[in-house]
């Protein structure tokens, strides 16, 4: 019992997210009969496959301090790409055109952010706009469409009761990621740079390598989110799926991340995301229409965002009490000595 | 203050050419000689291109962008970055200005009603920024919030009222041969350029955005700056949707999303203006007067590439392709001056 509480004292980012969860998910799980059962947990996981790897890009530029704007025009790209290079090239090698350009879009902006020493959201406003470009040009201002559906198919074919391809492959990404955030040097740097930029680079951080990981694997994941949707359904857009970025920003941080960076986590993000699932599904239960989902996502954003600045304000409160306190402390006594000093001094 | 407006006035007439010497680097330089061989380009190769109806045609599709650009350009200016829920605050406000209006409200009830709405939503973002929150982060999530607003109010239907109304002057009107909105515009770019050069809340918002803690220590908090921009941006976006509102008598929650204009969305295409005007999106350097010349840039290069018979793939790759030109010019020029803060 005591070391759970220990646990939530300080995880208490993590633990607020998962009774967020928990809540969300009783909530609807107690008012829907239908909620809570095996085949909507195969929906949510379904969609957790896509929005767990924006919610998990989003997450890590977040902890490196910054943030890819530009997620949902990568992933549209990626889409178009896959979907239309199936039919010629066959699934594989479309997938894999797909995800690498993804990623090499993610690496050249990660090396402009480090080498011109812009903010992200600088240089992936450009970028949003620029890809969105590059994916109407590669769909040729048309909706593109598979002929072929066995890939959709195989894509969601039910394995092990409650997964598909998609999301073992995700969940898999999830364990991998992890495990690089907390146990490589590579993975520490990222968080170096976002907690503590000025120190990570004194102490002998090279700004490049990190900023080249994290925007890789930020492209990675968009690029395979949008693939994953686009070959689900068959069909792609090149001036859809904008609406991941809001998704993602409320994942991640519902999973703990703190704007100024270095805080956060792949299991907040993986705990993040399923809460939007969570919501979602079951808005969609309850026959909202989509435009409310957007509604409730902004305003759990907001609230989000409240309750991180006014801590934020609430801290900076506590810590100026407390060295004014200290200073008072201090002076105290020194006062006394000098007081008495000049009295023993003759005049 | 009135000698001190005249005077300003003249030395921005007499000493123009001097200024453009000694104060802008290379970059404006680069945009001017850009802009020049754009204009020569198309000049030469669209037949069309070099008539007075074009020209005019070129400013009225800027107006609109411009408008809201110019409102954006006070934020950017401030040191907050951008919004990223301009065109949200658009929608909500077209749809409260033609529900007002066909609800049979004359124009300036509803006109009033909208200002009010977008003053509401502008100065909540402004506080929860100026409170500490991120820029982008506190208006990702108010356009979440926004559009959401709009759609459930309107149905997420379009709508619409009847011909004759009150707004008719300002969608369709125009005066000495140029339409209302462009007149709009012009006025509205040359007011925020003195109020940002010749009134103290305009150097006001140069110190926040150029050195905030200087700002603090005299006493400017960015606080009621915040708030204070971002009224002035929502502002901005309202007016833009009460005049496109009253140009097509209707109003529906996507007018300003992806399909509006040629080049995406709304929101892009303003920061994209900012951006590519020249601005320092750090804050504390840059001017209306270049958000407005970047609106009339953009849409003169759209405008050709349109009248090249290019689809809109290409031009939103020609847009996204200016803003990160000049990003990177502009990183480059500038660099060291605020980096990484």
């Amino acid at each position: 019992m005591n070391g759970i509480r220990n646990w939530v004292i300080n995880n208490h980012d993590l633990a607020f997210a998962i009774l967020l969860a928990v809540c969300v998910y009783g909530y609807f799980g107690l008012t829907n009969e239908f909620f809570a059962t095996h085949r909507t947990t195969f929906a949510i996981l379904e969609r957790f496959a896509v929005l767990g790897l924006v919610g998990l890009a989003l997450t890590l530029c977040i902890i490196a301090g910054e943030i890819d704007l530009s997620i949902g025009s990568n992933a549209a790209l990626a889409a178009v790409i896959a979907v239309r290079f199936t039919d010629s090239l066959g699934a594989v090698s479309a997938i894999l055109i797909a995800l690498g350009i993804a990623t090499a879009i993610g690496i050249v902006q990660g090396y402009f952010i480090a080498y011109l020493r812009v903010r992200a959201i600088v240089l992936t406003v450009g970028t949003l706009m620029l890809l969105r470009g590059v994916a109407l040009f590669a769909a040729e201002e048309k909706t593109v469409m598979l002929t072929d559906f066995r890939v959709p198919d195989f894509i969601t074919t039910k394995m092990f009761g409650y997964f598909s391809p998609a999301s073992i492959l995700v969940i898999a990404m999830f364990i991998l990621v992890g495990l690089f955030m907390n146990f490589t040097r590579f993975g520490r740097e990222i968080y170096a740079i976002g907690g503590a930029r000025k120190e990570a680079l004194a102490a002998g951080v090279n700004l490049k390598r990190p900023m080249i990981i994290v925007f890789a694997i930020s492209g990675f994941c968009a690029g395979l989110g949008g693939v994953i949707i686009g070959l689900r359904s068959g069909t792609a857009q090149a001036l859809g799926l904008q609406y991941l970025l809001l998704a993602g920003t409320v994942a991640a941080f519902i999973g703990g991340v703190s704007i100024l960076g270095g805080k956060g986590g792949v299991v907040g993000a993986a705990i993040g995301t399923l809460t939007v699932n969570f919501l979602n599904t079951g808005l969609v239960f309850n026959v909202t229409p989509a435009f409310m989902v957007q509604l409730y996502l902004g305003v759990l954003l907001m609230i989000v965002i409240m309750f991180q600045t006014g801590s934020r304000i609430f801290d900076q409160k506590q810590r100026r009490k407390q060295i004014l306190g200290d200073v008072d402390a201090r002076r105290g006594p020194l006062l006394a000595r000098r007081l008495a000093a000049a009295r023993r001094a003759p005049p | 203050m009135t000698s001190d407006l005249i005077g300003g006035a003249r030395n921005a007439a007499t000493g123009f050419v001097d200024r453009l010497v000694r104060d802008y680097s290379g970059l404006v330089v680069c945009l001017i000689a850009l802009f020049l061989i754009v204009f020569i380009a198309g000049m030469v190769t669209a037949p069309n291109f070099l008539t007075i109806f074009n020209f005019k045609t070129i400013i009225r599709d800027a107006a609109l962008v411009g408008i809201m650009a110019v409102g954006l350009t006070f934020v950017t200016l401030s040191g907050n970055f951008f919004l990223l829920s301009m065109k949200e605050t658009a929608a909500l406000s077209i749809i409260c200005f033609a529900t007002s209006m066909s609800a049979g409200y004359g124009f300036e009830i509803s006109f009033l009603l909208t200002m009010a709405i977008a003053l509401v939503a502008g100065a909540a973002q402004g506080a929860l920024i100026g409170l500490g929150g991120n820029p982008i982060v506190v208006t990702l999530g108010a356009a979440g919030l926004l559009f959401g607003l709009g759609s459930w109010w309107s149905d997420n239907l379009v709508v619409s009222f009847r011909r004759p109304h009150g707004a008719e002057w300002l969608g369709t009107g125009s005066f000495l041969g140029l339409p209302n909105i462009t007149i709009a515009f012009i006025l509205i770019a040359v007011t925020a350029e003195l109020v940002l050069r010749y009134t103290k809340f305009g150097r006001q918002v140069y110190l926040v955005g150029a050195n905030r803690a200087a700002g603090r220590a005299t006493g400017h908090e960015n606080f009621a700056m915040a708030i204070k921009v971002c009224i002035i941006a929502s502002l901005c976006s309202a007016f833009v949707a009460v005049a496109f509102s009253a140009q097509v008598s209707s109003a529906h929650v996507n007018y300003f999303s992806s399909e509006f204009g040629s080049s995406g969305d709304m929101t892009i295409m303003v920061i994209a203006t900012v951006m590519v005007g020249g601005n320092s999106i750090m804050g504390g350097f840059g001017s209306t007067l270049r958000s407005s010349l970047g609106a009339i840039f953009i849409s003169t290069v759209d405008n050709m590439m349109v009248l090249h018979g290019f689809n809109s793939g290409p031009r939103v790759l020609a847009v996204g392709l200016m803003i990160v030109f000049s990003i990177i010019v502009f990183a480059l020029v500038r660099r060291g001056a605020r980096a990484q803060e």
